[in-house]
């Protein structure tokens, strides 16, 4: 038989009520890390991301070989001469000798060479199938020219070097940042989808095991058990933990990505901003926990979640769609305002540089936020968890909060 | 010791409990009996506080109850409440850390009451592919987890057949005989049967309190007289007796005046007597004529 103590907390050896939070917490993230669902969710997502970026990769780098058909020797020389002032690693055009014409249009029609090139009565004549690769064009073009004007040059007893000089055109960019302008507007997309993907389901999730404990009554027991503010802060932390570490985990994903293809260099470029979008999201998906909390215990039916969670979806659908489609003076504006700040913020310093005192602004704000939010979603959800029978509205709910 | 004084519920102009007051005394059973929407389930959330009074307050051995001393009571709501995809030992060691156990001591609980309750074998399930019965079991076995110092169970025994009654109030009985126990439920034969209190409520109003002995006791006492083949409508002639009822060679009796003994007497003088018994009066009618 047990023995009964009239104060609980006087027990052996068990911590105050005060840890229930942790309990709480606990509890959400080993549904969560046992569920099929979110474990087969992370592990897709991962793999993804290092497809992807192997993928890209392997695509923009693969060594192709462009053939050209030709029956004179001096076509075989201009080929030769295309391939070098292609200056492609990556690309590598080589003739081949065919016996006539005919010959060569048939290798280009069977698939044998990509291309042929013919002399003509003015100079050569390109044959394709239905297009000529750009490069292969450009190169063989440069490199008749080349060829004829040499020829020229040597019959009419000109020098050529002379006549060349002071052609040279060379490059130099005074924002350096835009030398990799791809790979930045790639990650900064990939950036603002998996903060959305993420945030949205996880969020969903908080509201949902909010209103599936209010449908199935264990809320009654739950309230009996501990305050109601604590199963606040075990959802917020557990949820927490589990995105940031399923953000992480992308972050490591891409790292890993870059580094077995040998693109280390990239990360010179998306590495600090990944170390501030893990920040912001931190600290926008603890802003946006408690509203999604709150949704829940608004919510009495799971049907009802479709409305209650309007808000927090607004607040993650509006910055998502302002990234992809905004301009410029829209995403800086959106970059600094509390909350949707911590999907946009990351997304423009992945862009380019960005004024520290932005950052401040979108940072100091959102931590605010998160407060603010955390502190008025607690009361509104203490008020509002066991109430069942209708839907609650949120002016009723801040009113019922007051 | 749990006393509920005046307590009092309303929403706008309804009021749905009205003023009501009693005690639940340690290690004994009070049954709370009403019908559907007397208030019962208003009152136990009112006791356990999830649900706040209107007025009127609860006390714990005497002094204002605090919310520590709620989170140490078990709690059974009326509508059941548990995760159904969660299997049950993963589910009643939540419960138990909840309510401030260590893990080791939460686990060793929680298997000890598997064990009490039959369902050892079951620990690894989850709860939504147990039978009704058991996922009955498994509600009062949360409410006991953390060895509460007081018992609310709503409506325990509804939907369990008779066999599975007994197992529960064995226990009942098992785990918490020396504590304040306090259920509801409408079916009387039960609660005759398990109850030392009794708290009646009517219309949100407790109409009758107290031991049920004395509740039982508090009308006249009733004999029943059997006779071996004479007509039992003599005691209607006999001085001091008012007759209930007269079936054949059977009759009820009110004493009214005359002693048992001279009831006897008259009996045997009339003729062969099979029994003549005092009768207690079932729950069933106390209720009835409280609610009246």
């Amino acid at each position: 038989m047990s023995t009964h103590s009239p104060h609980p907390d006087q027990s052996s050896g068990t911590p105050a009520p005060r840890d229930a939070w942790k309990v709480v917490a606990r509890r959400e993230i080993d549904v969560q890390v046992r569920s099929k669902s979110f474990r087969i969710g992370l592990l897709v997502t991962v793999i993804g991301i290092v497809a992807t970026i192997v993928g890209v990769h392997w695509f923009q780098n693969r060594d192709t070989t462009q053939t050209v058909a030709v029956v004179e020797p001096a076509a075989a020389a201009v080929v030769k001469a295309a391939d070098q002032l292609a200056g492609d690693d990556t690309l590598t055009i080589r003739s081949k000798d065919v016996a006539d014409t005919a010959a060569a249009e048939r290798a280009v029609k069977d698939g044998d060479a990509d291309a042929a090139l013919l002399a003509t009565d003015d100079g050569y004549e390109l044959v394709g199938e239905r297009d000529v690769d750009a490069t292969v064009r450009q190169s063989v073009t440069a490199a008749v020219r080349a060829t004829a004007l040499q020829d020229n040059a040597a019959a009419q007893d000109v020098d050529l070097s002379a006549l060349d000089a002071g052609t040279v055109t060379s490059e130099r960019l005074l924002d350096p940042a835009a030398e990799n302008a791809g790979l930045r507007q790639a990650t900064s997309f990939v950036f603002v989808l998996l903060f959305f993907l993420t945030a949205l389901g996880l969020g969903m999730g908080i509201a949902g095991s909010v209103t599936q404990e209010k449908e199935s009554r264990v809320v009654e027991i739950l309230a009996a058990a501990v305050p109601i503010r604590q199963l606040l802060w075990g959802k917020v932390v557990g949820n927490t933990v589990l995105a940031v570490v399923q953000i992480v985990a992308y972050a490591a994903a891409g790292v890993v990505g870059l580094l077995v293809t040998d693109q280390a260099g990239a990360l010179d470029v998306v590495g600090p901003p990944m170390l501030w979008y893990v920040l912001f999201f931190l600290v926008g998906f603890v802003a946006l926990a408690s509203l999604w909390s709150v949704a829940g215990s608004l919510a009495s039916r799971t049907q009802d979640l479709q409305s209650t969670t309007m808000p927090a979806q607004m607040l993650l659908l509006v910055p998502y769609f302002l990234a992809v489609l905004g301009g410029e003076g829209i995403k800086t504006v959106v970059s600094m305002i509390p909350v949707v700040s911590s999907m946009m913020m990351p997304a423009r310093l992945v862009e380019g540089s960005v004024p520290a005192w932005q950052v401040a602004v979108a940072l100091g704000g959102t931590l605010l936020a998160a407060v603010l939010l955390v502190r008025v979603g607690a009361r509104v959800f203490e008020r509002t968890l066991l109430r069942t029978g209708d839907k609650i509205g949120y002016r009723e709910a801040l009113s019922l909060a007051e | 010791m749990i006393t509920v004084e005046k307590l009092s519920r309303r929403y706008g102009d309804v009021t749905v409990v009205d003023d009501v007051s009693f005690e639940v005394r340690p290690g004994r059973t009070t049954g709370f009996v009403g019908a559907n929407g007397a208030g019962k389930t208003t009152t136990m959330r009112m006791i356990m506080g999830v649900l706040g009074a209107s007025s009127g307050e609860v006390r714990w051995n005497g002094e204002p109850i605090t919310a520590d001393v709620r989170r140490s009571f078990g709690y059974m709501p009326e509508e059941r409440g548990l995760y159904p995809r969660m299997n049950l030992v993963d589910q009643l060691v939540y419960f138990a850390r909840l309510h401030g156990l260590d893990a080791r001591d939460a686990r060793s609980r929680v298997d000890e009451l598997l064990e009490h309750f039959d369902l050892a074998d079951r620990g690894g399930d989850l709860l939504d592919t147990l039978s009704l019965g058991n996922q009955q079991r498994v509600q009062i076995a949360a409410s006991l987890v953390h060895r509460p110092s007081a018992l609310v169970l709503d409506e325990p025994f509804s939907g369990l057949d008779p066999l599975a009654v007994d197992s529960m109030v064995d226990l009942l009985q098992q785990e918490a005989a020396d504590l304040p126990l306090l259920f509801s439920s409408h079916q009387l034969d039960l609660v005759e049967r398990l109850c030392d209190d009794l708290v009646i409520l009517s219309g949100g109003r407790v109409v009758a309190a107290g031991p049920v002995d004395e509740l039982r006791d508090s009308g006249a006492v009733r004999y029943r007289v059997v006779m071996d083949g004479t007509d039992a409508a003599w005691l209607r002639d006999l001085r001091g007796v008012r007759t209930l009822d007269v079936d054949g060679d059977e009759a009820l009796v009110e004493l009214d005046g005359l002693k048992p003994a001279e009831l006897t007497r008259a009996a045997f003088e009339r003729g062969p007597v099979v029994e003549v018994a005092r009768v207690h009066q079932p729950l069933s009618d106390i209720f009835r004529e409280s609610v009246r």
